[in-house]
Order: C-alpha cells, then structure tokens, then sequence
C-alpha cells in the first residue's frame, strides 16, 4: 500500500507495459486449450484434404485425389483470386478461416472473465491493448500454418503423393502466407473490439472476412489481376508455390499495413467508446 | 491535495442521462462512503474513475491530474462489481497475471503480501471459480491491493458477505486507510459503512446532494427519545397530539423526534395516567439519516 509518504508519479514505459500484456497474453495462449485444439484442427484439415480424396472408395472405386502433389494442399500453382474450383482454394488460406474463430474466442473470453475490466483500469493503453492481441494471434496463427504443413507432409506421405517441389518456390510460399498471418489477426482483432461481447457476430464477421468471399467476388468481376493483393486475402493467394522472395516482401509489407491499419482503428475505436 | 476531485460531469447512455453535473471531492487519506439509490449514478461515476467509461462532459482530477494520465492510473486499485479473473486459473495465477499486466518486479512477494492483507494466503491455489462469493470479493481486494494504489475504488465490496467475511473487509480497510490509502467505497449496507468511512457523499438522480465528514454526519444526525410503556397504542395517540414526529421503530420502541427531554415526556405521560417502563435518548445512524435525506428530497418529510 501507497503509506502517506509524497506520491510520486512516474508513467511506465512502451516498453514496460507491452511486456506485461504480452507476457499475460502467451502465458494465456499456452495454458488454454483452445490453442491446442486449433493447431490439431489445422492438421487435420489437410490430412482430410489429401487422405479422404485420396483413399479408394469401400467397393474398391478408383481414388479421385483432389490433389495430384502435396504441395497443392499448401498453396495453388500460381496466383489465382477468383473461384476456380475447391483444389485451388482449399488450401493453407483456410487456417485463416479457423484462426478468426480462434481469436475470436480468445478475445471474447477478456470480456466473458471481466480481464478487460481489470486491464484498461491500469495503466494499459488502447493501443498496447490492441498489438498485444494481433501479436499474440499472429503467433498462434503462424504456428497453426506449422501444424498445417506437418498435417499435410504425414497425410502426403500415408497417401504417396508425391512431394515433387521447386524448395526455394515452396519456402517463400509458406514464409508469405506465415507473414500474412498478423495482418489477419489484426482484422479480427478490430472485429472483435467492434462487437466486443456479441460473440456470435464476431465469429460469424471473422468466418465471413477469412473466406476472402468479397476479394473472389472482385476477383470474378475484374479477373484475376495482381491489383488485389492489395487485399489481405489476395496477398495471401499471392504466396503461391512460383513465389519468389519478392512475393514473401508484398506479404510482408500488405500485412504489416493492414496491421497498422487496423491497430490504429480499434485504439480509435476504444479511444472513443466505453471499453466496459 | 485531494484525491478525487470531480467538477460538473455528466454522461448520457442515449436519450438517458445519467449524471447530471455531479460535483465530488474526496480528501487524501479517506474512507469516502458513496451512497445512493440504484440507479442513482454511483456506479457510473466509479467507473468513470476507473476509466471504463467516457464522461460527456466535466472533469475528473485523481491526485490533481487528469484521470486518464497513465502514470496516474497506475496509482489506482480497483474493484467494480466482480474481480476480472479468469475462472479456470488459480487464485495465485490470476494475481500473478495482474502483477505481470502491472510490470510488478517481485511479483510473487507482492502477491504473497495482498493475500496475506486479505487473509487468503490458505486458498491461494484455489481455481477462482470454485471459491466462494465472499473468496471472490477478497481477491477482488487483493487485486486491487497489486502494485501498491493511493486509490483504491470498490463498487458494493461488502454485497454478500457473511458476517465473518464483513469484519475482515471492514479491518482490510481501515487497516489500508491507516497507511495513508485513499478509499472509495459504495455499498448499500449503509451500518457497516458508517462504522469505516470518515467522509461520505450521498448522491441521487446523477448529482451529488450531501457531501459531509463524518464528525458533519455525527452533529446532523437528531437525537430521539426512544420509550415503551405497558399501553403503547394510547401512548402513541398521546404523544402524537403534543409532538410534530412520533414513530414506532422496528424493535417496539416510540420515538419522538422533535427536541424534548425524557423527563418532559415522562411527566406528561405521568399526568396523563401513563407509567413509562422504559426511555432513553439515542441518535439516528446513517441509514435513517439517508431515508431521512431522502424522504426531504421527495418533500414527503412528515
């Protein structure tokens, strides 16, 4: 307790307060097991992808792999943002899909529990608030892409598919679409603090942007032009398997502004509203 | 210098208004008793304090700055409704969180030493959502107690509680308030405020009406001469026709409120054929003083 002596004030640094929130925010990720349950969906999903296709049928019908190369369970062959048919799209993108609902959950339950409550009546800023959460998220994310190519590798395997692959071409793809992951979690960030306690609509925004459904609508009108990666989702669909290091750089430089976009809007956001 | 220092704030919720101008002045130092009706502003008020929700207008001073300064803020502990713990996670893990969101170095010997405050050293690898409600308000305190606030704010701390849990609340902040910690603490149980607070502000309809000391409440409270007598019924005819306020309380006692002596009364009643077993004089307490306010307020005062 603060005795009668002279108060003294003394306002933490950046430095200090995004340490705790951070350090509170990991500690949360790694002891719940929604993480856990995420990074084994993300698994799964391409293991189904390749194995279930790839498996013949019970009365011994020929397989009709959706896949011809593991690889194409990572990313398609080459950019493509319109809808060109489900083993173009189901691919590394939907761990996007599946890290909305995550984050959503994760951020929901601060506001189920009361944390934010306690937080934002510290010394924590908004905006501390707002890239704790994208970093953390982001983290998750990359490591479900992790858990997504090991799913895959092992389902790839059990199938002998086969693994034929420009290395260099693969790396950047993976590297693109793991960058791309903390522009995503800023979006649903920012959804989140939208709808704060209206879970439901949260998860239901996030499913809703993680589809990329409105960049394959502009993708199906204006065709497949490399204007839309801009977009999160088309510089998502960028990190494909031709990709070069200049791919992995437009991901990089279109999610960290999409992250600082969106950073800036949900601190505007909670700047402005009550946080409780 | 003072703690809290509010000039004419206000906040609307859409076409309602829920303060309406409130002015607030709480001294270094004190236990403020915040007192009001539901609805009346009090929690909207603390939680303005608190920074969780924007005024529309007015100012906030903590310690001479604006409430929304983070070197401030970090002098403020704060317990609005329930404790924001994770209910899953151990009453030690929940604390360590808040240390880690405060940047607390020795963490551990800083929570060590609030559960110890709050006498709950013995529950501190309890999950959260498994104590008790009284449990839940202490590490609620507790929380509030990391990181070494000259504020701290309650909203209802003592709701709930047993009576055992109700001294050990009481103790916690007087004992807080002794070291030099300014306490704001709302509550409806207006007796057990009365025996902490040493300032109160009574607050009706989003604006402040009564701020007073506790030695202002102690000489505005009315002195009453409180009698029985083996024929209360004619007692209280008798009594009515010659005093302005006469009232049975809930223990059977008559008491007459205006400014008389026993001695007076007993002779009256004497004359009138009427023994008096039992008299003495007492003084209205918080509570009745508050109906009493109140009652003034709505111009029913008999």
């Amino acid at each position: 307790m603060d005795t009668s002596r002279d108060l003294q004030f003394e306002a933490p640094s950046f430095t200090k307060r995004l340490k705790g929130m951070l350090g509170v925010d990991f500690y949360r990720l790694f002891h719940t097991p929604l993480f856990y349950i995420f990074l084994g969906i993300a698994a799964i999903i391409p293991a189904m992808l390749i194995a279930m296709t790839g498996m013949a049928g019970p009365n011994g019908e020929p397989a009709t792999p959706l896949f011809t190369n593991v690889w194409q369970a990572i990313a398609a062959n080459t950019p493509i943002y319109g809808f060109e048919g489900i083993e173009k799209y189901a691919n590394m993108n939907m761990v996007f899909i599946f890290g909305g609902i995550m984050v959503s959950v994760f951020i929901g339950h601060d506001y189920k529990s009361g944390y934010v409550k306690q937080l934002f009546t510290t010394h924590a800023k908004k905006q501390d608030y707002m890239l704790s959460k994208s970093l953390t998220c982001a983290f998750a994310m990359a490591c479900m892409c992790i858990t997504y190519l090991f799913g895959a590798i092992i389902a790839g395997a059990l199938t002998q598919t086969s693994f034929a692959v420009n290395v260099g071409n693969l790396l950047c793809a993976i590297l693109g679409k793991m960058v791309m992951s903390l522009g995503w979690a800023s979006l649903y960030t920012f959804l989140n603090v939208i709808f704060k306690r209206y879970f439901g609509i949260s998860i239901a925004s996030s499913f809703f942007f993680g589809t990329g459904i409105l960049v394959i609508g502009i993708g199906s009108i204006v065709g497949n032009t490399p204007i839309l990666n801009v977009f999160l989702y088309g510089a998502s669909v960028y990190a494909c398997l031709s990709s070069s290091l200049l791919n992995v750089v437009i991901c990089l430089v279109v999610s960290v502004a999409w992250a600082c976009a969106y950073n800036v809007l949900g601190t505007l956001l909670l700047e402005n509203s009550d946080v409780y | 210098m003072n703690a809290i220092e509010i000039k004419n704030l206000t906040k609307n919720f859409g076409e309602k208004q829920a303060l309406k101008g409130l002015e607030m002045t709480v001294p270094v130092g004190s236990i403020y008793g915040f007192i009001g009706e539901n609805g009346s502003g009090k929690s909207t008020t603390e939680k303005i304090i608190c920074g969780l929700i924007r005024p529309s207008g007015g100012a906030v001073k903590l310690f001479g700055k604006d409430y929304t300064d983070a070197d401030v803020r970090e002098k403020i502990g704060v317990l609005i409704e329930a404790p924001g713990c994770f209910p899953n996670y151990s009453v030690w893990n929940n604390l360590m969180l808040q240390a880690a969101n405060l940047g607390i170095e020795n963490a551990e010997e800083e929570v060590r030493k609030v559960l110890q405050t709050v006498r709950m050293e013995g529950a501190a690898g309890n999950k959260f959502k498994n104590c008790s409600l009284g449990m839940k308000q202490r590490i609620g305190i507790a929380m509030a107690l990391l990181g070494k606030p000259a504020l701290l704010v309650l909203d209802e701390p003592i709701n709930g509680l047993d009576a055992d849990g109700m001294r050990i609340m009481r103790e916690t902040l007087t004992g807080l308030a002794n070291q030099g910690c300014t306490v704001l603490v709302s509550s409806h149980i207006l007796g057990e405020l009365e025996k902490i607070a040493t300032h109160y502000g009574i607050v009706r309809g989003g604006k402040m009406i009564k701020e007073m000391t506790a030695e202002e409440l102690e000489t505005s409270c009315r002195t009453y001469v409180a009698l029985q007598t083996k024929d209360m019924a004619r007692t209280k005819m008798l009594l009515g026709c010659k005093y302005s306020r006469v009232e049975e309380d809930e223990r059977g006692y008559l008491r007459v409120y205006d400014n008389t002596k026993p001695e007076t009364i007993v002779a009256f009643l004497y004359e009138n054929g009427i023994l008096v077993n039992e008299i003495k004089t007492d003084k209205i307490g918080l509570e009745e003083y508050y109906i009493d306010l109140m009652r003034e307020k709505e111009g029913t005062v008999r």
